[in-house]
C-alpha cells in the first residue's frame, strides 16, 4: 500500500501490472490496474494525456497514455520502448508485479475543439502511443467527427505499434488506414517510404481538417512542411504532441522547457501555429 | 530596537541550539558554509558571503523523497516529508531574497512543493545585514540592498561590538522572546559600497526575445566548460533531476529511497530524451538559456527575476563568464 495523500504531488500511486505483451521489437504494452485509491485519479483524463510510470527501484519517467478511460475499470496503457534504465527495468517486469503511477498531467488533445471535423492522425513508430487513445476515442464517438484517416508508420514492419488492431481501425466507418515503412522485409505488402511520401501520396484535404502527429522531432517537422507547403493547411490545422526529458511533471524541475513554454504543464500537445510561435525550437 | 552585544547574541543562540537544529555560517576547510552546529564556538561572524547559498538548507544538494519497500510482490511507499525544526544564523540579505524566489515557485505556484514548504515552514531565519560588498556583489541592481531584510524573520545589524536587532516576522518574535533585551541604539544602516561604481540596468522581460538568435551566445559558450559551477552556487536555481537509488545495508535488494538531486540546463544531458535527441546539444543553447530562464522565462512563469545579484557565478566561473556582462550586452541598445 502507499500513504499517499492528495498533498504530496510528487508521491505516486501504486498499479499492478494486469497484462504484458510484445507488441513491435523492445516495444511491450503494459496494462496497469490502479491500486487502492490511485483509479479515481484517472477515471477522467484526454487523450494525450501521460503518467510517470514507476519501476521502483530504478527512477520514473513520462509516458503518454495508450488507452482512454473506461468507466471506472481502472485500467491504464502504456506502450514502452526499452531504451534506457526506467525502460529496461520495466521490460523486466511480469503480471502481478507493482509498478508507480502519478499523473493525469499535461494538457491532452482538444477533442472538443475537433468536433465535425476531418481528422488525420499521423504516427512514426513509438509515437503511436499517444494516439491510440484519440483513435480510441473516435471509434468511441464515431459521430462526432468527419472522415478519419490513419498515417501510420515505422522504421521496418518489425516497429510497427498496434498491429493486431488495425482490423478494427479500418472497420470503423469512414476510416481508411495507410501504412509505411523505411524497410521492407519479404513480408510486408504495404507501401514502403517515409511518411511524407505516404502522406503527399494520400494527399488529404485541408477543408474542414485537423491533423495530429506524433513521431521523432525530425519527421513533426516534415510533415508539418508537407501539410502547409503540399497540402495547403495552416500551421493552426496541426497539432503534435511534443516529449521531454521531466522529473516532475508539474512545472517545478525545470527540465522541459521549450523557450518560454513547459512542456509538461503547457504541452504536450501544441498546434504547429504555436510551436512555429515559439523562441526556441523543438528539433 | 534591542540592542545586544556579540556575547549575548551567542549566548542566545547557544540557548537555541538546545531546543532546535542550529545551522550557522562555519569554516569547512576554507569555505564560508551553512552547517549544523552544536553551539556557536565555531561560528564566523565576520565574512562577506558563504561560498554556497542558503539554498542547500531547504533544497538539499540531494534530498529523500520516499522510501520504497518492495516484500515480494507487496510494495510500500512512505513519504519523508522533512520534520526537524531549525533556526538558520548569518543569512545575507542576497541569499534571504533568494528564498523569495525559491518561494514563487515552490509555494506561491501551484501545487505546492511539500519537500521545501515544509523545511521554509520549520526553519526560521536571523539575518545579518552586510557590512561590507564584495567586488562582484551586485544584489542593489536586482532590488536587494546590503541592508534589506526580505525574507529573514529577524536582522541583525553589526554596530560598535554588538549588533541591533529587528523583529520582522512573529516567527523572529517567538524566539526572541526567550532572551532578555534592552532598548539602545536608534536605528543604524550600513551602507557599504560596491567596486562596481554604477548601478546595473537589468533589462526587462520584452528586451530578451529579439536577442535570442544573436551571435553574442555562441561566442561567449565558446570558453564555457558546461561545468554547472555556476547552478550549484547560485540561490536561486532550482532545476532538479528524480531517481531512485538502493539503500546499502542488508535490505539492499528490497529498500531503495527516491531522491532528488541538483541539476542545471548547461549540462549536456539536461534536454536529451532516451532516443538520443537533443534540443539543446550546443553549449551556445544551453548556456543562453541559463540567462534566458533567469531573466526572461523565470519572471514570465513566477514573477520575480531569478537571480540576487550576489555574484557567486562571477567569483567561480573557471573561464570568466560574467552575469553582469551579460546584463549590460542584453540591456545595450541595438546601433
Amino acid at each position: 500500500m502507499t500513504d499517499k495523500t492528495d498533498t504530496n504531488p510528487m508521491l505516486p500511486y501504486l498499479g499492478k501490472l494486469v497484462e504484458v505483451k510484445d507488441i513491435a521489437t523492445e516495444i511491450k504494452l503494459f496494462r496497469v490496474e490502479m491500486q487502492n485509491g490511485g483509479g479515481e485519479a484517472f477515471h477522467h483524463y484526454k487523450p494525450g494525456q501521460f503518467a510517470f510510470v514507476s519501476a521502483l527501484g530504478v527512477g520514473e519517467a513520462p509516458f503518454g497514455i495508450a488507452n482512454i478511460p473506461k468507466n471506472g475499470d481502472n485500467m491504464l496503457d502504456f506502450a514502452i520502448n526499452r531504451l534506457g534504465s526506467v525502460t529496461t527495468e520495466l521490460h523486466g517486469l511480469g503480471v502481478g508485479d507493482m509498478v508507480g503511477v502519478r499523473g493525469p498531467m499535461g494538457n491532452g488533445f482538444p477533442m472538443e475543439k475537433f468536433t465535425g471535423k476531418n481528422l488525420v492522425i499521423i504516427g512514426g513508430g513509438i509515437g503511436g502511443a499517444p494516439l491510440r487513445p484519440v483513435i480510441q476515442s473516435v471509434m468511441a464517438n464515431r459521430g462526432d467527427y468527419g472522415h478519419f484517416q490513419i498515417l501510420w508508420a515505422a522504421r521496418n514492419p518489425s516497429l510497427l505499434v498496434f498491429t493486431d488492431e488495425y482490423d478494427e481501425w479500418r472497420s470503423t466507418p469512414d476510416t481508411e488506414l495507410h501504412l509505411t515503412v523505411d524497410q521492407a522485409d519479404s513480408t510486408w505488402n504495404h507501401g514502403v517510404g517515409l511518411i511524407t511520401q505516404l502522406l503527399e501520396r494520400v494527399a488529404p484535404s485541408p477543408e474542414n481538417t485537423i491533423t495530429i502527429t506524433c513521431g521523432p522531432p525530425i519527421m513533426i517537422h516534415f510533415v508539418n512542411r508537407v501539410l502547409v507547403d503540399k497540402l495547403g493547411f495552416m500551421p493552426e490545422q496541426n497539432y503534435v504532441t511534443l516529449e521531454a526529458r521531466m522529473h516532475c511533471g508539474i512545472g517545478k524541475c525545470g527540465r522541459c522547457n521549450l523557450g518560454t513554454k513547459l512542456i509538461c504543464v503547457d504541452g504536450p500537445v501544441f498546434s504547429m501555429a504555436e510551436v512555429g510561435a515559439l523562441l526556441e525550437s523543438f528539433l | 530596537m534591542n540592542y545586544l552585544t556579540r556575547q549575548e547574541v551567542a549566548t542566545w543562540l547557544d540557548k537555541l541550539a538546545q531546543e532546535q537544529t542550529l545551522i550557522a555560517p562555519i569554516d569547512v576547510a576554507g569555505n564560508i558554509l551553512y552547517r549544523p552546529v552544536q553551539d556557536t564556538r565555531n561560528v564566523q561572524w565576520d565574512f562577506i558571503r558563504s561560498f554556497m547559498s542558503v539554498k542547500e538548507v531547504f533544497f538539499p544538494p540531494t534530498e529523500r523523497l520516499m522510501l520504497i519497500e518492495k516484500l515480494g510482490l507487496e510494495v510500500k511507499i512512505t513519504e519523508t516529508l522533512p520534520e526537524e525544526k531549525s533556526i538558520i544564523f548569518g543569512v545575507r540579505p542576497c541569499d534571504a531574497r533568494g528564498l523569495l524566489t525559491m518561494d514563487s515557485l515552490f509555494i506561491d505556484t501551484e501545487p505546492v512543493d511539500p519537500y521545501y514548504a515544509r523545511r521554509r515552514e520549520n526553519t526560521t531565519i536571523i539575518g545579518l545585514a552586510c557590512q561590507s560588498l564584495g567586488p562582484s556583489c551586485f544584489c542593489t541592481s536586482v532590488g536587494g540592498a546590503p541592508d534589506d531584510p526580505t525574507g529573514m524573520d529577524i536582522m541583525l545589524t553589526a554596530s560598535g561590538g554588538g549588533y541591533a536587532a529587528e523583529i520582522i516576522t512573529e516567527k523572529g518574535a517567538q524566539i526572541s522572546q526567550r532572551f532578555q533585551v534592552f532598548d539602545g541604539l536608534s536605528e543604524i544602516r550600513p551602507h557599504p559600497s560596491s567596486a562596481r561604481k554604477q548601478e546595473l540596468k537589468i533589462p526587462p522581460k520584452e528586451v530578451w526575445p529579439a536577442k535570442f538568435n544573436d551571435d553574442y551566445w555562441a561566442e561567449l559558450a565558446e570558453r564555457c566548460l558546461s561545468c554547472r559551477i555556476c547552478a550549484y552556487l547560485c540561490p536561486s536555481c532550482r532545476c532538479f533531476d528524480v531517481r531512485d537509488e538502493v539503500l546499502p545495508g542488508d535490505n539492499g535488494q528490497n529498500e531503495s529511497e527516491r531522491v532528488r538531486c541538483w541539476d542545471s540546463c548547461n549540462g549536456i544531458p539536461y534536454r536529451r530524451v532516451a532516443g538520443g535527441h537533443n534540443p539543446r546539444f550546443m553549449k551556445n543553447q544551453r548556456l543562453r538559456n541559463r540567462f534566458f530562464c533567469k531573466f526572461y522565462y523565470f519572471p514570465l512563469h513566477y514573477g520575480p527575476v531569478s537571480c540576487t545579484g550576489c555574484g557567486r557565478c562571477i567569483d567561480a566561473c573557471p573561464v570568466n563568464v560574467d552575469i553582469t556582462e551579460v546584463l549590460e550586452y542584453v540591456g545595450r541598445r541595438q546601433p
